[in-house]
């Protein structure tokens, strides 16, 4: 089932695992859920030996462990939980596999944009049957979260800021007296939510001050930051992994050499050292230098070395991919890139002559010229 | 062999055996810590292993100490530190030990000040040790570790770098406390060990990161302290002693044995410290004839583990030798400590030594344990002098195996407390109500469910307050903090906060105590922690006045946030009627209590500031004038303000360079203001300082001149230096020749020093206004020179220092400068001129502006028909007819023609004198002849002094 799909939700990726997890886990499982809190925990950041399982769980979500029991904690109380921070964090990832495994089912999803109205939150009505048969349970159409209310499972709503305050507020309702009322219809107008239902939303640190969430959503919803990640070993740790799940998806065979790892981790590194010490935002890439970034700008070398390339990945790609994804303004971004090569790279590449960084500064010095 | 820890081995042995798979390095670690186990508790000597901050040997120590009863106490701190634990009993803990010395010998000098300390908690097991050692009769505690002077002489010194030089507190790790979990007011608390070495009895950690964060992974905790106090704090809280005694040896072992090879200076380091306890216990017990089986040696865990050759009293290897202390003077004090310093020292979790604190209060409670506390000890609660009674001692038990049936059983889970949890979470609801946020009952709810659940999920029934931290911050805390505490700092606070400590007025040095003794009359708690605000009506109160001067003296000696001056100030020529401080003096007891190792009084300490400032190798004149001018100002000591003096001449006189020129001609015309109005006469050294200035400035114009790395100002204020204090420097003997020559040695090149050079000489007489003027439109007309006038500019605005005459001048030059420079000159130039007179000639502007303001129309309308004065013809003279006239006026003047001539002269004129004719009755004359006939005494009088 996963050959036919460009990406795979978590349940449906991991589902082999997370069945034979449910067949070994014998703890009291709250509510509806498949698993015991502690079997999430261990199917999203993977086993110990001394978890004593016959099989080895991989990693899957990268951080603090407490931010992960944090999370499981809260779904299995009265309230949602809400993951913020910067963007490119993993929350995301970390709300589908909450979903994935506590509930088997990841794609109840809202999107909040600007254009969310309150109908995508609890229902709307399929216009053509409610002419013909008039409104009724047949012609109504659930919204994600309400499908999640019924059938008592976890519910996701993304970029919860996104979304205007009035539409947020939907909310309120939904998370504390557990219930949708429809009063268009006479009877059986109420939708209770079973045991096992909650939410999971994201919201954007950065975008704070555009729809702030009232303070009474925010009482029904814990808060838990996931901060960008700074270790550089969880970080390659991280890049490595969803490169090889990108590759993986992408049919492709190629190898990534661990120094190119090395040199976008410490460019990245530099770069965010950068923007910390930049007095303006002048003086600062727009992007937040997240490690999905990272991400991106790997998967965006990779792609070019094998369709453009000799099919291996070479610094200079790297240097050529991360220009291009980092500069967004002209000529901001440019002219701090520049002097990042001038003032980091160079150097760097004097020191280890004929290594990749040289390969890398010539590669990046070609694509900032290209561009301005 | 007989031993007790056999089944055990064999069992381990086993175990590696089918996990390793043969032999290698993990049979040969298990049977080893065995070994270590065995070997410490075998020793004749009993030896108690302690942890730094673990309530569990607190409470092993106390429940050992009513057993034991030990008459000889010996404890890993270092020896030369006895003396001042008498004087805990008068502080309020945490306080810390320091050993400080300023001046050293035998050490690199920049390793000074050396500084070590050595705090101590109310929940430690050395405290107990030491209450009760000092206050149980007949009980001698001994401190056997190395003196504060081995600690530095034990660093490598191979390390050139200052950075490296300091030497590493022993066991504070790389990662340091996280910065979130600070909180901005901690910082001032975090910071109260300064930057100081920092020493701990028991100091038990993994050798190196990748094996503590072994542990942390799979202990599923995050940091060091929850990981202990999880897997061995909880554990062992009600053990008994062999199980306690055991376990902490094995834990020692464990971290002694995995110890990267990299580690070989600590380890060598640290076995030499082994090697000196060792000793240091024989000799006492040789010299004191104490019975080994009265005795108690208490030491980390670490050192009880030991397998230096001299362990042990029955060792066949006793000879180490101890190398003697150098002649650096060591001064020993209190200072206050607190959690959080202690926490940030060590590199401990933010709340860790806080959340210790208080499992020590409760577990105290529970096991209904009477602790040790020295009588007298401040900001504890007093305990009946009849439970503090000791009973009986136990002989000592033989040792048996513990260790199998600790290592093979599930830790006992301690059983939910319910009422600890409520109260925990309606208090932390409470706390963050009161710091803005937005908490409620629901929130208490919530924080009690999700620390079950959180405890639950991490394999115990009692949530641990890192449990209950977690479920506040994940229940309370939403996208910004509202006040100045986050929940994680709330929950610190709640679980103990962060405790200050106090050292008491007995146990402060003498400097200390005289402070706060002199500043009685100000009637203030100064021993508090907060700010307070005292008034000093110094008319209305004059025996405030030594509290004043005592005020700024601290002022001058200590951080500037200790003593804050909000109205009043002291400067030369100045006196407060009101004063009125901000005083801190508690908050920065650290800092009096270090003054105090500098000497007696305040006064002592800052002659030896003052007097070592100037005496340095790299002191300037200017240094020692403003080491003069403090003199003044606070100490008031004639015969040392003329010493301070007397070494400015010699420095002045030494100097080859005149960096400091604008410093130093500041300073010394403050100072002779200073003694002008106060004296009668000049000192001394002001007579020497000027003359001697005079010649060094002259001798060095030239020079300054020519030189390209002598500023304009450095030039403008020698300059300066020489017209100013020329009077002075004549009528004590100096010769004006010498000026003159020196001036016209000098040949800048630079077109600011060039412009410098001008003013001079026309200050000087040497150059005409005429000849100054018809130069600068020469500038102004050479359109190859104008790109550089603005240099020459700023050579004539740093001119008005040494010429003021030349303002009007200078105001005519700049206004011909903005009507004639092109604009590609002069709109660069706009900005640095400002910067430069904002930076460097700020006290010149007002004269500027003044002479501006004269010069030009102050209405709009006049400005239409203005002339500037200096493209006006000069007016032809009128005839002599018309203003010679004859009277008093003309009759002085014209008898007495000198000064007249000299003026002429001066302004290039032939002094030429016409005969006078009466007066004839010109417009105002008659009035003026009219007055001096009706009132002719003031003529006639002045006729009279001067044929006098």
């Amino acid at each position: 089932m996963t050959d036919e799909m460009l990406r795979a939700p978590a349940e449906v990726k991991y589902a082999e695992e997370l069945d034979w997890l449910e067949s070994v886990d014998d703890a009291p499982k709250p509510f509806s859920w498949r698993l015991s809190p502690r079997m999430v925990r261990l199917f999203i950041l993977g086993s110990e030996p001394s978890d004593g399982l016959d099989r080895e769980i991989p990693q899957k979500w990268f951080g603090d462990r407490s931010f992960v029991e944090r999370s499981i904690v809260t779904l299995a109380s009265d309230r949602g939980l809400l993951l913020i921070g910067d963007p490119g964090t993993g929350k995301s990832w970390l709300a589908e596999l909450l979903s994935a495994a506590i509930s088997r089912n990841s794609t109840l999803v809202v999107q909040g944009t600007a254009g969310t109205t309150e109908d995508h939150i609890k229902y709307s009505w399929n216009v053509s049957m409610v002419i013909a048969k008039g409104q009724s349970r047949e012609s109504m159409i659930p919204s994600p979260i309400m499908t999640a209310m019924e059938r008592g499972v976890i519910g996701r709503f993304e970029e919860l800021t996104r979304s205007t305050s009035d539409v947020q507020d939907a909310l309120i309702s939904i998370l504390s007296e557990k219930y949708v009322s429809i009063p268009e219809l006479d009877d059986d107008n109420i939708v209770f939510a079973q045991p096992g239902f909650s939410i999971i939303a994201t919201a954007n640190s950065r975008d704070r001050g555009v729809n702030d969430l009232s303070s009474a959503l925010k009482r029904r919803f814990n808060f838990v930051r996931i901060p960008v990640v700074t270790n550089k070993r969880s970080e390659a740790e991280i890049v490595r992994f969803r490169t090889t799940e990108l590759l993986k998806r992408h049919q492709m065979e190629l190898e990534l050499p661990p120094t190119l790892l090395d040199i976008l981790l410490q460019s990245f590194a530099d770069l965010r050292a950068a923007a910390a010490s930049a007095t303006s935002d002048d003086e600062r890439l727009e992007s937040a230098l997240s490690t999905a970034e990272q991400i991106g700008v790997l998967e965006d070398a990779i792609l070019h070395s094998q369709f453009f390339g000799d099919r291996t990945l070479r610094a200079g790609t790297l240097a050529g991919s991360l220009v291009g994804s980092l500069a967004r303004r002209t000529p901001e971004d440019l002219a701090i890139l520049n002097k990042f090569w001038h003032g980091v790279i160079e150097p760097r590449s004097k020191k280890d002559e004929d290594g990749p960084w040289t390969e890398f500064l010539d590669g990046g010095r070609e694509a900032i010229a290209k561009l301005s | 062999m007989s031993e007790p820890f056999g089944a055990l081995r064999a069992q381990l042995l086993d175990a590696a055996q089918a996990f390793a798979g043969g032999p290698g390095a993990v049979p040969d670690l298990l049977s080893g810590l065995v070994d270590d186990v065995d070997r410490a508790l075998r020793e004749e000597l009993e030896i108690f292993p302690v942890c730094h901050h673990s309530p569990a040997s607190a409470l092993a120590m106390v429940r050992r100490l009513r057993e034991k009863q030990p008459k000889v106490i010996y404890m890993e701190l270092c020896e030369d530190l006895r003396p001042l634990l008498d004087e805990l009993r008068n502080c309020r803990l945490p306080v810390a030990l320091q050993a400080f010395a300023s001046e050293i010998d035998g050490f690199p000098a920049e390793w000074a000040p050396l500084s070590v300390v050595a705090p101590i908690t109310e929940a430690s097991a050395e405290y107990q040790a030491i209450a009760y050692a000092l206050d149980t009769p007949g009980v001698e505690l001994v401190l056997v570790d190395r003196s504060t002077d081995h600690v530095f002489q034990w660093e490598p010194r191979d390390q050139p770098e200052p950075e490296n030089v300091e030497p590493e507190p022993e066991n504070v790790e790389p990662e340091k406390v996280e910065p979130e979990a600070a909180a901005p007011e901690e910082g001032e608390e975090a910071a109260l060990h300064g930057d100081a070495v920092g020493i701990e009895i028991g100091d038990l950690r993994p050798g190196f990161a990748e094996l503590e964060a072994y542990l942390l992974h799979h202990g599923k905790v995050r940091h060091w302290s929850e990981w202990w106090d999880q897997y061995v704090e909880q554990p062992l809280a009600d053990a008994d002693y062999a199980t306690y005694r055991q376990v902490m040896v094995l834990i020692g072992s464990l971290f002694r044995r995995l110890r990267p090879d990299a580690g070989d200076r600590t380890r060598a380091r640290d076995e030499d410290r082994e090697r000196y306890m060792w000793t240091r216990m024989r000799e006492h017990l040789a010299t004191s004839g104490a019975d080994p089986e009265q005795c108690l040696y208490i030491c980390g865990a670490f050192h009880a583990a030991s397998r230096v050759e001299q362990f042990g009293l029955r060792a066949e290897v006793t000879e180490f030798e101890i190398s003697p202390r150098t002649a650096t003077r060591w001064q020993y004090g209190l200072i206050p400590s607190s959690h959080s310093a202690i926490e940030a020292q060590f590199g401990l979790a933010s709340g860790s030594v806080s959340i210790a604190a208080a499992t020590w209060t409760k577990a105290v409670t529970r096991g209904g344990l009477t602790p040790f506390q020295l009588d007298g000890q401040k900001g504890t609660r007093k305990r009946s002098r009849r439970k503090r009674e000791l009973g009986t001692p136990a002989p000592r038990e033989p040792v048996a195996d513990r260790l199998s049936g600790f290592l093979a059983r599930p830790p006992a889970l301690d059983a939910l407390d319910e009422a600890e949890l409520l109260g925990w979470c309606v208090d932390i609801v409470r706390l963050a109500r009161r710091n803005g946020y937005l908490a409620s009952t629901a929130d208490a709810i919530a924080v009690f469910e999700t620390s079950i659940l959180l405890a639950g999920m991490r394999g115990r029934a009692r949530p641990t307050p890192y449990d209950f931290q977690d479920a506040a911050i994940t229940c309370i805390e939403k996208d910004a903090v509202p006040g100045r505490c986050d929940v994680r700092r709330l929950c610190e606070i709640l679980l103990g906060g962060d405790r200050v400590g106090e050292v008491g007025y007995d146990a402060l040095p003498p400097l200390a105590r005289d402070v706060l003794d002199r500043l009685k009359p100000l009637g203030l708690d100064l021993e508090k922690r907060t700010i307070q605000r005292a008034l000093l009506d110094l008319d209305a109160r004059p025996e405030l006045v030594p509290c004043s001067d005592l005020l700024w003296v601290l002022r001058r000696l200590l951080p500037s946030d200790a003593v804050r001056p909000i109205m009043g100030s002291r400067r030369l020529g100045e006196r407060s009627i009101q004063e009125s401080w901000d005083l801190a003096i508690g908050r920065h007891q650290r800092s009096i209590v270090e003054l105090g190792y500098e000497g007696v009084t305040l006064e002592q300490v800052l002659e030896r500031r003052l007097r070592r400032a100037v005496w340095a190798p790299k002191a300037t004149a200017a240094q020692a004038l403003a080491a003069v001018e403090d003199s003044i100002l606070y100490l008031g000591s004639r015969r040392f303000t003329d010493e301070l003096g007397t070494r400015a001449v010699e420095l002045l006189a030494a100097e080859r360079t005149v960096d400091d020129a604008p410093e130093v001609l500041r300073r010394i015309r403050r100072l002779l203001t200073h003694y002008r109005a106060t004296e009668p006469e000049l000192p001394e050294w002001c007579q020497s300082f000027v003359t001697a200035g005079y010649a060094h400035y002259c001798t060095l114009l030239p020079t300054a001149f020519v030189d390209e790395e002598t500023g304009v100002r450095q030039v403008a204020a020698m300059l300066g230096f020489l017209f100013g204090m020329e009077s002075l420097a004549l009528s004590f003997g100096c010769d004006h020749a010498q000026l003159e020559l020196a001036v016209q040695q000098s040949h800048p090149e630079a077109p600011a020093k060039v412009a410098l050079l001008w003013a001079a000489k026309s200050q000087l007489g040497l150059m005409p206004m005429s000849e100054l003027r018809s130069k600068c439109d020469e500038l102004l007309g050479n359109p190859l020179v104008v790109p550089s006038f603005p240099q020459y500019m700023s050579g004539f605005v740093q001119a008005l220092e040494p010429a003021p005459a030349l303002a009007p001048f200078m105001v005519e030059v700049l206004s011909k400068a903005f009507a004639r420079l092109p604009d590609t000159v002069l709109l660069p130039w706009l900005p640095k001129l400002i910067t430069t007179l904002r930076d460097q000639a700020h006290e010149l502007v007002p004269v500027l502006v003044r002479e501006a303001g004269r010069t030009f129309p102050a209405t709009l309308a006049a400005v239409d028909s203005w002339v500037p004065p200096w493209t006006s013809k000069p007016r032809p003279p009128s005839s002599p007819a018309s203003i010679q006239v004859a009277g008093p006026a003309t009759d002085l003047l014209a008898s007495h023609p000198a000064a007249c001539d000299a003026v002429a002269g001066l302004f290039g004129y032939e002094a030429e004198w016409r005969p006078a004719v009466e007066p004839t009755g010109g417009p105002g004359m008659r009035e003026v002849t009219a007055l001096m006939t009706d009132h002719p005494e003031t003529a006639r009088a002045l006729t009279a002094v001067l044929r006098l």
